[in-house]
């Protein structure tokens, strides 16, 4: 059956084809205290960019693996970083 | 009283007086309205990532202050009174930002210490070398 063809090379793509990817750890917590003390500074672009895409969007969650409460913090710094024009929008890729 | 910080982007063309002044101006409001300014930080003249207003660069200015709730507010009404102001952002700290501060001034602390030690440490092994150094020569 074409279908299963199909969905069988798509799985090999996703296990060799894709970059090998680390563990799934979020990079802003290493313990527990850590975490529940986060902040994301917006100032630092340096840190924040690490999960932009060169277009400037923020890298999903199931891609970067932050836990939820880095995520929510990272989604604000980006937007305040955003308006302060500290990072951009939208930046173009050159095709 | 909750802590609050403040950030504009102003003309980057404007004179250093000009910019002292709007600066000296938002000082006045805060503390006009029972506010306490805690620190003032010039970013200075910076790059924007995108135009704003046709302007490839702003000055920046960051004001930490201590107020009651409504002076974000009042200060807004300000900013968008002036138009040397192309951007502005009054944020309140959480509290976990609060806790990074703490840290962060102690870590300043420490870091004055530790150098304070190091610089003893090299004074002592200077001049343990140069004894030794007098010894072999003798």
């Amino acid at each position: 059956m074409p279908r299963n063809i199909s969905r069988n090379t798509r799985n090999s793509k996703m296990s060799m084809g894709m970059k090998a990817r680390k563990k799934r750890v979020c990079r802003w917590c290493k313990d527990k205290q850590s975490c529940r003390d986060l902040y994301i500074d917006f100032k630092d672009i340096k840190k924040i960019s690490r999960f932009l895409t060169e277009q400037g969007k923020i890298i999903p969650r199931r891609t970067s693996g932050n836990c939820a409460r880095s995520q929510r913090q990272l989604a604000s710094a980006v937007k305040r970083a955003r308006h302060l024009a500290l990072i951009p929008y939208v930046s173009d890729v050159p095709r | 009283m909750a802590m609050y910080e403040t950030i504009f982007i102003l003309d980057s063309l404007l004179t250093q007086e000009e910019i002292d002044k709007t600066i000296d101006r938002v000082k006045e409001i805060i503390e006009g309205n029972n506010g306490k300014v805690l620190t003032i930080d010039k970013w200075g003249k910076r790059r924007l990532a995108y135009e704003i207003e046709k302007k490839q660069y702003g000055y920046y200015v960051s004001i930490e202050f201590e107020a009651e709730g409504n002076l974000p507010q009042v200060l807004q009404t300000e900013y968008n009174f002036a138009d040397k102001v192309i951007r502005y952002l009054t944020y309140r700290y959480t509290k976990n930002k609060l806790k990074a501060r703490q840290r962060e001034k102690e870590m300043q602390k420490r870091s004055g210490e530790n150098l304070g030690i190091e610089d003893e440490q090299k004074e002592k092994k200077t001049a343990a070398k140069q004894k030794v150094e007098e010894v072999e020569n003798a």
